[in-house]
């Protein structure tokens, strides 16, 4: 069958119960070794993406009936096998652990650490309240009234916007099978995982159909199906996220993908997401902002108080972490970028630094995270290593670091020579009592520096003349070198 | 499969009548471009009388209703006899040199090879030869501009051809593509295309539109004759963009139901109370308050912000925009690297006893900002050597900002610009 590329004898004796539990459900398989090798092969042509998250989907995935038929006809050729994939009948899928991991008894740390892991979305979204209702609103009106429409969404990174437009759409989709609002077709793009602009006809119309075929097909066939009014045509919602990647000088991805709503037989409600405010203005082309339309929403950076209610909702209860230490998290973060990533991975990792403590005599069970660890955690996702750099620096280096700041002062302009610089290092060689570097040697400290990037040098072909940039802040030197000097 | 019947819909109150009437989808009724559509029927009708070839630009801002004006030509019964008629988005070709490919697609025709000049050759024979006289409307023409033009030229000399009947219209957006990009058709007056311009719409232009609408839907109360005025005139005033108006309009709409709903729970909490009926369904027109509130909402755009931000602005970005501030205001040199921002922003975060962002950090910091528009960031070949530049001037920086005691302490602190 379709496995068995290299070893065929052996797949043939796969049973057929195997394959078509392959594709019915995608489930491990019971017998283990067999299994093992079997989806080793798979993984050999899996997508990069997993692709059964698209409510269109299960129904096209039923392929039991091919597949019984396939089980005569043996082996399959890779250009077969990539017919199948293009045409959707094959699903991707990874391979299985060998034997489910034995969870044993986990502490409160390894809890709270599950909890705070960044891809565990909550079902409601703390904080976002309005932001939901206003999406929930334009999105729930859209689809009663069965026309097309654009909503721009925008705000910096890791303030909430794909999971509260995808917490909208579940919200939809529940009330869909709730009967209480009319059903609706849900597409979804990244610009980031597009490999070019136009790739996201293919996307798109593989979310609508499971087959993949080339752009120009898949534009053709998009323009045709949006155009052309049907009767029984459900609203589309299409979720484009990244937009800005989207946009090529040309602008014909964005204005085809906002373009389409305005079609009256399209029904189609596209939901754009970015994180500059005013990408339309900037970026867009007048024509394409007159299409966005005026329905924007702007998700604000979290503030503290946001942060430490996020943290402390996902920890729901646990005894893990002091209060304070919660406190000082948000507060950092809130003060630099409000980002709820970032609040989350630092309170992770001060879950592990707790984990590891120096006190292995307490007990794993009353092991909590304290201000101390949090501070820790802070010190190693916010630290600056560049004082260290200079600390660990060789002699020579550090003189030369000290001679183009004291080059920088001298002359009162940031980007110093060479030529100026050794006579610096000349002074400074002297006052100290060191020997003094030969040029050649001076230029092979200044390309070591320069690679490690402490300073912005050019080539250092033009030797002498050779301009050079300090890339740490002069306080910084004489921080590091003053410390170490006492 | 057994047929599911639809849905019982709900009774469609006023307001949602009203918003879906508001839409921006294509229509069949243009009021406020009578002007337009009669010089367009005039031009096909005198080229179709005469049997001449002739091109037409049409030029005009986004919303001013130059497709839809065409699309309603093209499907009309009176020139489906006499006329061929084709419709191309040059946006919906996959390269310029394509749109020939797609023309053949339209007209059906069998060229005898699969290159572009083959197709070319297609098209030209089949102009020569065709029964009916042929309508080309290219909609955003100016996406087939490229260095040399060869495309463009080569359409716009086909009303020239010999023996060719042809009425080519050229859709874009500004008002002098051809005469820019297709200098050399100035040459030759049979082939310069005649230009027809849409302004702009009117204050009553917008009105009327609305008027229209609403009334096909029966629901024109909803908007008292007011409110339409205050939104036509600022919407006219602005862009004259009909798309933008209707948006706005959809929107006054959806924040009165949402007003509504909000005031009948409260008025039902207290029905219940009392024990009275429900109260029966009464319609409230939108306010002029509510027109105003979503006009300000949508075109002020950077006074806004405050109300939204207050304190929401993360600190360290306060820190650095005051930075900012300072050295534009006190340094002849308005050239600041991502750098030199830094040196000053640390001693002002010294001063306050804050403890300041390190480069790495830091330069992250000036990409959120530059999110919110208020700079904007030339990227060089270091990101310590990157240029920012102040997008907006100090007042609305100020307002944004909204801690004045902070800046004021910091813009009153030039010994941190110093050596």
């Amino acid at each position: 069958t379709r496995l068995a590329d290299g070893t065929p004898r052996r797949s043939i004796q796969l049973s057929n119960i195997v394959e078509q539990r392959i594709f019915d459900n995608n489930e491990i398989i019971s017998t283990p070794k067999r299994s093992r090798s079997k989806l080793a092969d798979d993984a050999d042509y899996t997508p990069k993406k997993s692709t059964h998250k698209s409510p269109g989907r299960p129904r096209r995935m039923s392929t039991t009936g091919t597949s019984t038929k396939q089980k005569e006809d043996a082996p399959m050729t890779p250009s077969q096998k990539m017919k199948k994939i293009r045409a959707g009948e094959l699903s991707p899928s990874m391979e299985q652990r060998h034997q489910q991991l034995d969870v044993g008894h986990k502490s409160q740390l390894q809890l709270a650490r599950e909890q705070l892991h960044v891809s565990v979305v909550p079902k409601s979204l703390p904080c976002r309240e309005k932001e939901f209702d206003n999406i929930y609103s334009f999105l729930e009106g859209k689809i009663q009234d069965q026309c097309g429409g654009c909503m721009y969404v925008s705000g910096v990174p890791g303030t909430g916007k794909t999971a509260t437009v995808t917490g909208v759409i579940r919200t939809l989709q529940r009330l869909v099978e709730q009967d209480k609002l009319p059903a609706f077709e849900f597409l979804e793009i990244n610009g980031m995982r597009l490999t070019e602009p136009r790739q996201a006809y293919v996307q798109i119309y593989k979310q609508l159909t499971g087959k993949t075929v080339s752009w120009e097909h898949a534009h053709s066939l998009l323009e045709k199906r949006f155009t052309t009014p049907a009767p029984r045509r459900l609203t589309t919602v299409l979720l484009v996220d990244e937009l800005d990647i989207l946009c090529n000088r040309r602008q014909d991805v964005v204005y085809n993908l906002l373009d389409w709503p305005t079609k009256s037989a399209a029904h189609l409600v596209v939901v754009t997401i970015a994180n500059t405010m005013d990408l339309p203005e900037r970026l867009l082309m007048g024509k394409v902002t007159s299409r966005l339309g005026l329905t924007r929403l702007t998700f604000q950076p979290y503030t503290h108080k946001q942060l430490q209610e996020i943290v402390t909702a996902r920890l729901a209860g646990s005894e893990a972490f002091k209060g304070e230490a919660v406190q000082l998290v948000a507060r950092k973060v809130a003060a630099v970028s409000g980002d709820a990533r970032r609040a989350l991975d630092i309170c992770r990792r001060a879950t592990e630094i707790a984990d590891t403590g120096s006190e292995p005599t307490a007990n794993a069970a009353t092991k909590c995270v304290t201000m101390l660890h949090v501070q820790q955690a802070l010190g190693e996702m916010i630290a600056s290593a560049k004082v260290q750099a200079i600390k660990n620096c060789s002699r020579m280096e550090q003189i030369f670091l000290q001679a183009v700041a004291a080059e920088v002062t001298r002359t009162g302009v940031e980007e110093t020579m060479f030529h100026g610089v050794y006579t610096q290092i000349e002074t400074i060689a002297t006052f100290m009592g060191v020997a003094l570097p030969a040029p050649g040697r001076a230029l092979n400290i200044c390309s070591k520096l320069g690679a490690e990037r402490l300073i912005i040098c050019e080539h250092s072909r033009n030797d002498l003349f050779q301009k050079i940039l300090l890339n740490v802040s002069p306080d910084d030197i004489h921080y590091a070198l003053r410390v170490e000097g006492n | 499969e057994p047929e599911q019947p639809p849905l019982p819909s709900p009774p469609r109150n006023k307001y949602q009548n009203a918003r879906r009437v508001l839409n921006s989808a294509e229509t069949l009724n243009l009021p406020g471009r009578e002007e337009q559509l009669q010089e367009l029927r005039e031009f096909f009708s005198s080229h179709l009388d005469t049997q001449t070839s002739g091109s037409l630009y049409v030029s005009g801002q986004p919303g001013t209703g130059k497709t839809a004006c065409l699309s309603m030509l093209l499907r009309a019964p009176e020139y489906a006899q006499r006329l061929q008629r084709v419709y191309i988005n040059c946006t919906s070709i996959a390269s310029v040199g394509a749109v020939y490919k797609k023309l053949c697609m339209e007209l059906q025709l069998k060229p005898t090879g699969r290159t572009e000049r083959d197709h070319l050759e297609a098209i030209q024979r089949h102009l020569r030869k065709a029964k009916r006289m042929l309508l080309l409307v290219l909609d955003e023409i100016d996406q087939l501009s490229t260095t040399r033009q060869e495309v463009l030229y080569t359409i716009f000399e086909w009303p020239a051809l010999p023996g060719a009947r042809i009425l080519l219209v050229g859709i874009a957006n500004s008002l002098d593509l051809t005469d820019r990009a297709l200098m050399r058709l100035n040459a030759r007056c049979e082939l310069k295309p005649r230009l027809m311009h849409f302004p702009p719409y009117t204050k009553p232009q917008i009105v009327e539109i609305f008027k229209s609408r609403l009334a096909e839907a029966q629901v024109l109360d909803v908007f008292p004759p007011v409110t339409l005025q205050l939104l036509a005139a600022k919407v006219s005033a602005v862009s004259g963009d009909v798309r933008r108006a209707l948006d706005i309009g959809r929107r006054v709409v959806e924040i009165a139901e949402q007003q509504k709903c909000a005031g009948e729970k409260e008025f039902n909490m207290k029905a219940l109370e009392l024990d009275g009926p429900p109260a029966e369904e009464t319609l409230k027109p939108v306010q002029v308050s509510q027109v105003a509130a979503v006009l300000n909402k949508v075109y002020g755009a950077s006074q806004n912000l405050e109300e939204d931000i207050e304190e929401a602005f993360p600190l360290q970005q306060k820190l650095m925009l005051c930075s900012l501030v300072l050295m534009l205001r006190n340094e002849r040199n308005k050239d600041i690297s991502v750098g030199r921002l830094h040196e000053v922003y640390r001693r002002v975060c010294s001063k306050r006893n804050i403890l300041a962002l390190d480069q790495a950090e830091f330069a992250g910091t000036v990409d959120l900002v530059e999110t919110r528009g208020i700079l904007r960031v030339m990227r060089k070949k270091e990101p310590r050597l990157n240029k920012v530049l102040l997008q907006w001037d100090e007042e609305e920086v100020h307002a944004a900002l909204s801690d004045k005691q902070l800046i004021a302490s910091i813009l009153s602190d030039t010994a941190c610009l110093a050596k």
